[in-house]
């Protein structure tokens, strides 16, 4: 990323919900206390910790990750990225100073900070910053130092918004777009072919002559207005690499790292008389030595909570059985990943136990769903169901705790009707 | 029952585990010991497992930490993407690439091409977006063309890579499609300058990707480098070349060696087989041979007997064993050998003098070819004895020799029946009237073991 230069009109706290936005926007008068107090601590360092008001109109902690001058405005004025310690990584934002309590500041900086001069911003790039134990969790399985690198380079959102189609939606993480695109903070999708632009005249004349009304792949699967598509990574190189950007900006824990041609994108599409507009995603890897029928997962935030990722995994396992292998995703999972596969492994095996009779091996129950056996394990262990009794393994299966943690798992979405799936696995496919 | 003190065995996923329906078959139990790995895993209430496992943070922040997606609707949405689908009733197929389709323009200006444009028009609209789009996608292509056509395209972003197409080159294929010659010359002394600067072509679709090494994370999309994937022997993939065909042409060699090997060993043993039936054939032949001859000699004289049975015994030595000559001679040490190989350990708790007595009683006293002792092993190449010509050649049962047999007198000149019915003359000393030790092979019985054994 170069300089980042701050637009005028849209801030990037500017999406930061509705009631603080217009607090945001005006100057409140600083009481003389704390002015003086603010020109002590001002600007603040990188590393410091603070609390700030956010979109709940609450005050949260947060600790300083970046700073940027503010280029229009009084010179020495800073916005500053930071990390709500209490949160996931994904609500990390630009805030301005007004956000900030400063009575609330900790002096406790980095050891590492040097202060030279104004040029703060290109100093504070090449700090390491510590690893905050607080968000932590959903990385269990990098370790410290590739997390502390992935995080360096990953520490600030490029791009804040997007425009997809009908929405505009905010980013949760930092997306290595080409350097070209470092200049800005919106960037404007093609909803069909996933072009993106930096102006809005840019896209609108992209619509006037893009062909596309879907993904540029075979539909696999049409069950009402829901459409799933086989795009092959290699025949359309651009689209998936567009789609791996797109997702990269919701995805924490995914690497553009290798070409896509390897890989198959499965994208699912609610269709209308528009086209077909994506709802969500899931790649695969063409030939998998680990087993894995799953490498990345998405469902774009607009559709999120409706049950669209819950129709991915279970297509997924579908797909697998077609194949008739067992498979599991690639880890590390994200936080939203693993609770949707947890709901979806714990939904599939406790209805298959509460229906069956007789005894029952781990590896029928991985035959019949295409479950890896490990997962099956863990999933049933953590709901302890699988005990030792009386020198044997037995599963429990009280269907008064089994409706429990179906409760609690939550129902699946939508269900995949395997009759209308048509689909011939990668390796039989010509 | 207390709680399990040992780690439960590892699961095996091929067993079948009951499932069990109720609850209430653990309540006699205490706190139910669960598998290893969900030890881990516990100390967590049941309906909250999902999201305790993974957010040790209390379930209220967990609330907000799940983000309410945020977005808006574009308002220019229903402007910008015209309702012009419509579903055919079939799937939907792919068609070739943009690439292969040819006449698409694939580039979209950026903000510099916009500005560019908007300072070259002027206010007159010279050029439309349009038209300039189309002419730097051209642009583009001709260029890569021509790095094709010289041999410089490069597998990986690694150095620079300069403009190949020339201002003449470029006029004279774009003239051809009705564009005007100043207007080439601008756009393409506009192009050249922006693809010098940026080093690298400027339609994304050409541009190569990175080196494998590189391990700057701002790059991205890789070739999938081949040469350093770790895998097993197995999945070793054999080249296709002279030496693997070598090695190949090698495996085949041994492999016909080991084939005619094993040809040769299967003729070898049906050869060993048939001497094995010729052998048997024989043995049959002379067993046949000496009762002919036994009976023949008996008949015609007990004189020249002496000679004859010295001749004959030492002649069946070849087949008999001297653990069977031995056990026909001292019926004593015999029902030792019997003993043995049933009751071993009881041994030396039984005397031999008794077991013999015992031994001998269950003998049915007529009959006796047919079933002397169930343990007795039976002669396959014999023919079965007939009692009647036993009886005429003087041959007497063993449980007679038993009891009879406290006469030497009734030895002498006799033959009589050994184990399995074979008939063996025994030597005899004239004078001292007693059996004439063959010496080669005593059967020593074992010493008694300790009684503290049992």
């Amino acid at each position: 990323m170069g300089s980042l230069e701050t637009p005028t009109g849209s801030g990037p706290s500017a999406g930061n919900g509705k009631s603080t936005s217009v607090d945001a926007a005006e100057a409140p008068p600083e009481p003389d206390m704390s002015k003086r107090r603010r020109s002590s601590v001002l600007p603040l360092e990188v590393g410091t910790r603070v609390m700030c008001r956010w979109r709940d109109s609450k005050y949260h902690p947060v600790k300083v990750i970046e700073r940027r001058k503010v280029s229009n405005a009084i010179p020495g004025d800073y916005e500053y990225y930071v990390h709500y310690t209490e949160f996931n990584r994904r609500l990390d934002e630009w805030v301005k100073l007004d956000q900030l309590d400063l009575d609330s500041v900790e002096a406790v900086v980095d050891e590492k900070v040097e202060e030279k001069g104004a040029s703060g911003l290109k100093m504070t790039r090449h700090q390491k910053r510590k690893i905050d134990e607080t968000h932590v969790e959903g990385h269990e399985e990098l370790d410290a130092a590739s997390l502390r690198e992935h995080e360096e380079f990953t520490k600030v959102k490029n791009i804040a918004t997007i425009e997809l189609g009908r929405y505009e939606i905010e980013t949760w993480y930092f997306s290595p777009f080409p350097p070209e695109y470092n200049d800005c903070l919106r960037l404007y999708f093609c909803e069909f072919c996933l072009n993106f632009m930096k102006r809005k005249e840019q896209l609108q004349r992209h619509m006037r002559k893009c062909d596309l009304k879907h993904p540029p792949g075979d539909e696999i699967y049409r069950s009402g207005t829901l459409s799933m598509f086989e795009v092959d990574g290699k025949k359309n190189k651009v689209y998936g690499q567009n789609l791996c950007y797109l997702a990269k900006l919701f995805l924490d824990h995914k690497t553009l790292y290798y070409d896509v041609d390897l890989f198959l994108f499965y994208v699912l599409c609610e269709c209308d008389d528009r086209g077909c507009h994506m709802v969500g995603y899931f790649s695969k890897e063409k030939h998998s030595e680990e087993s894995y029928n799953l490498a990345c997962i998405l469902t774009l935030p607009p559709y999120q909570r409706k049950g669209y990722g819950k129709f991915l995994i279970a297509f997924s396992y579908e797909l697998s059985k077609k194949e008739g292998k067992v498979g599991t995703p690639e880890r590390p999972l994200s936080d939203l990943g693993l609770l949707s596969y947890r709901g979806y492994w714990t939904r599939v095996l406790l209805d298959i136990l509460k229906k069956h009779k007789g005894n029952i091996s781990i590896k029928e129950l991985s035959d019949m769903t295409a479950i890896k056996a490990e997962d099956i394990l863990t999933t049933l262990q953590s709901l302890e169901l699988i005990q030792y009794r009386k020198g044997q393994h037995v599963i429990c299966a009280d269907p008064k705790v089994l409706d429990r943690h179906l409760k609690a798992a939550g129902r699946g979405g939508l269900d995949v009707d395997v009759s209308k799936l048509i689909w011939t696995p990668y390796k039989e496919q010509s | 029952m207390s709680r399990l003190s040992f780690r439960p065995r590892p699961l095996d996923i091929h067993k079948k585990l009951p499932i069990v329906k109720s609850i209430k078959d653990f309540e006699d139990d205490e706190a139910p010991a669960s598998t290893r790995n969900s030890q881990l895993l516990r100390a967590v209430p049941a309906p909250e497992v999902e999201h305790e496992v993974h957010h040790p943070t209390p379930s209220k922040k967990l609330a907000a930490e799940i983000p309410t997606p945020q977005f808006v609707i574009v308002d220019t949405y229903e402007r910008d993407y015209s309702c012009t689908f419509s579903q055919p009733t079939s799937y939907l197929r792919a068609r070739g690439a943009r690439a292969e389709i040819g006449e698409f323009v694939e580039y979209d200006l950026d903000n510099e091409d916009e500005d560019w444009l908007y300072d070259f028009n002027e206010e007159r609209r010279i050029l439309a977006p349009e038209m300039f789009e189309s002419l730097l996608f051209k642009l583009e292509v001709l260029d890569h063309k021509a790095r094709e056509r010289a041999g410089l395209i490069t597998p990986t972003l690694g150095s620079p890579i300069p403009v190949q197409l020339r201002l003449d080159t470029a006029i004279e294929a774009l003239q051809a499609q009705g564009f005007k010659y100043s207007l080439i010359q601008s756009v393409y002394d506009y192009w050249k300058e922006k693809r010098e600067r940026w080093q690298k072509p400027v339609l994304r679709r050409l541009q190569p990707p990175p080196p494998v090494n590189d391990t700057n994370p701002y790059n991205v999309f890789r070739p999938r480098e081949k040469a350093h994937r770790l895998h097993t022997r197995r999945m070793q993939r054999r080249e296709n070349n002279v030496q693997s065909f070598e090695k190949l042409r090698q495996v085949r060699r041994n492999l016909d060696q080991a084939k005619s090997l094993l040809e040769a060993l299967i003729k070898r043993e049906e050869k060993k087989r048939e001497v094995m039936e010729s052998e048997v054939t024989l043995q049959r032949m002379q067993m046949k041979y000496k009762h002919e001859t036994e009976f023949l000699e008996d008949n015609l004289a007990f004189s020249g007997f002496t000679a004859f049975s010295s001749k004959f015994v030492s002649s069946e030595e070849e087949y008999f064993d001297s653990d069977d000559v031995m056990t026909n001679r001292f019926p004593r040490t015999r029902s030792a050998v019997q003993s043995l190989p049933s009751h071993d350990t009881n041994l030396p708790m039984v005397p031999a003098a008794s077991t013999k007595q015992e031994f001998r009683r269950r003998y049915v006293p007529h009959g006796w070819p047919h079933k002397l002792d169930p343990l007795e092993p039976v002669l396959l190449f014999t023919k079965p004895l007939l009692p009647e010509k036993l009886a005429m050649a003087g041959i007497m049962p063993p449980d007679s020799i038993a009891t009879n047999g406290v006469s030497p007198a009734s030895y002498r000149l006799r033959g009589r029946m050994g184990r399995g019915g074979r008939i063996i003359f025994d030597r005899w000393n004239p004078l001292m009237q007693t059996p004439i030790d063959c010496g080669n092979s005593y059967y020593m019985p074992p010493k008694p073991r300790p009684s503290t054994c049992n």
